[in-house]
């Protein structure tokens, strides 16, 4: 994982501190513009038939080379945090989904979780 | 004479026998007579039994008798002369004069219009009733789940600061209902979503109840949510949702009076970049502080606010609508 720029307090999208000193959190417009990054980047590894970008060697590779720039835009936009919680929610939204659709083959209904109060 | 006296000894034999046949058959119709209209069988027993010791003639006559007899006694549909006695005095609603209008009557049953729309409709107010009624009575009991015995299960004292700095404790919630929900401002995704739901909710609450409703969000960061952080962070989402932060203990004993699972590193350098994890649910505490129920994510704003109204109009006690900013 050489590649991840490991110090990210450097970037642009980096908060500016508020008037008690602690760094602002990101605003509406700079999550939609992050979250725009986002799906950009996955829409790329959608196109290059990438699911995971963080998680294995490989991957990190076929990432880099397919949607470097793509990926670039992203650590731009977002903190690094939300880069790192994004990619992996990609590859555990992908398992849900493939799970739900096995489930739903064999048969199996899936009900969501719900309070154990009422209906 | 021999001939004469046979003639008369013999119409002697002849005519005693009719004489004790006439007396017995009389004994008969009397005894028929008055057992009859006091208990059939018995009587009809007597007669049968003592009928084969007369000429078998006797047996029509006796018979008949009998049927007389019960006539008399109780059979109301031949009155022999006077009007039968009916068992009500008014008179009867629909009195049919021919065989055709009773058929036509019991060819669709008791059943006709008037009586289907009385059954539908009693049975739709019937089932409308009770489905209000079981939900109300659902909703006392999660209501009252947590009442009474000892300490609440969720929530608690708690001491903490809100986003201009002032002091924001459990008593300050009291005489409203509270909508409590814990998040951070470097959240991602979910608490944004979470609490663009919350403004919803907010203002369909107020629309409906009036100003009964306090949101708060408890903060799970506090290392980086600073009251001037989550005043910035919150306006942009609901003018009236109180942020609330504080120490790093007073935060995490807050969180463990509402069962709350957050994951903040104890020590954090200023500027560290990472996530906080933390479940993810609305509390909805009643005005006297007690916890009424949690709201997940799988509930739409909509279903989230009927929830909590529901639960807001069946409070009977007094409830404060004053502005919590004024």
């Amino acid at each position: 994982m050489g590649w991840l720029p490991l110090g990210s307090s450097e970037k642009p999208a980096c908060p500016k501190p508020s008037a008690d000193g602690a760094f602002e959190a990101p605003n509406r417009t700079n999550r939609a513009k992050c979250y725009e990054a986002r799906d950009a980047f996955f829409e790329c590894l959608d196109r290059n038939n990438i699911l995971d970008s963080i998680n294995t060697k490989g991957g990190v590779a076929a990432a880099q080379k397919a949607c470097g720039k793509a990926d670039q835009e992203f650590e731009k936009n977002c903190a690094h945090s939300w880069v790192e919680y994004f990619k992996k929610q990609r590859v555990v939204n992908y398992q849900k989904e493939q799970t739900i659709r096995r489930i739903e083959a064999e048969g199996g209904e899936i009900v969501a979780p719900q309070l154990p109060t009422r209906r | 004479m021999s001939v004469s006296c046979n003639c008369i000894a013999g119409a002697m034999r002849a005519i005693r026998p009719a004489s004790t046949l006439r007396t017995e058959l009389h004994a008969v119709r009397t005894s028929a007579r008055r057992t009859v209209t006091s208990s059939h069988s018995p009587s009809s027993a007597i007669v049968y039994r003592a009928l084969p010791k007369q000429k078998t003639i006797c047996l029509p006559r006796a018979q008949n008798s009998i049927w007389h007899g019960r006539n008399l006694g109780g059979n109301p549909r031949k009155p022999p002369g006077q009007p039968v006695r009916p068992f009500s005095n008014s008179t009867p609603r629909c009195k049919l004069k021919t065989i055709e209008q009773v058929r036509a009557r019991n060819k669709g049953g008791p059943f006709n219009l008037t009586a289907a729309i009385l059954f539908i409709s009693a049975g739709v107010g019937l089932y409308f009733y009770f489905t209000y009624e079981k939900e109300r009575v659902a909703r006392k009991r999660i209501a009252e789940q947590t009442k009474g015995m000892g300490k609440p299960k969720v929530g608690g004292p708690f001491d903490l600061i809100d986003q201009d700095g002032q002091q924001f404790t459990h008593e300050d919630m009291q005489g409203k209902y509270a909508l409590v929900y814990f998040g951070f401002t470097h959240c991602p995704d979910i608490c944004p979503d979470e609490l663009d739901k919350m403004a919803l909710m907010i203002d369909k609450i107020k629309e409906n109840c009036g100003n009964v409703i306090l949101p708060i969000m408890i903060s799970c960061d506090p290392a980086r949510d600073t009251p001037a952080v989550l005043k910035e962070y919150l306006k942009e989402f609901h003018p009236d949702i109180i942020g609330l932060t504080g120490t790093y203990d007073n935060i995490k004993q807050t969180c463990k009076a509402y069962r709350v699972y957050f994951s903040t590193p104890p020590n954090v350098k200023p500027g560290q970049d990472y996530l906080v994890d933390h479940s993810i649910y609305f509390y909805l505490m009643d005005p006297e502080g007690d916890f009424v129920e949690a709201i997940g994510r799988n509930f739409t704003a909509d279903q989230a606010a009927k929830v909590m109204m529901d639960h807001i109009k069946d409070w009977k006690g007094p409830l404060n609508k004053k502005e919590h900013w004024a």
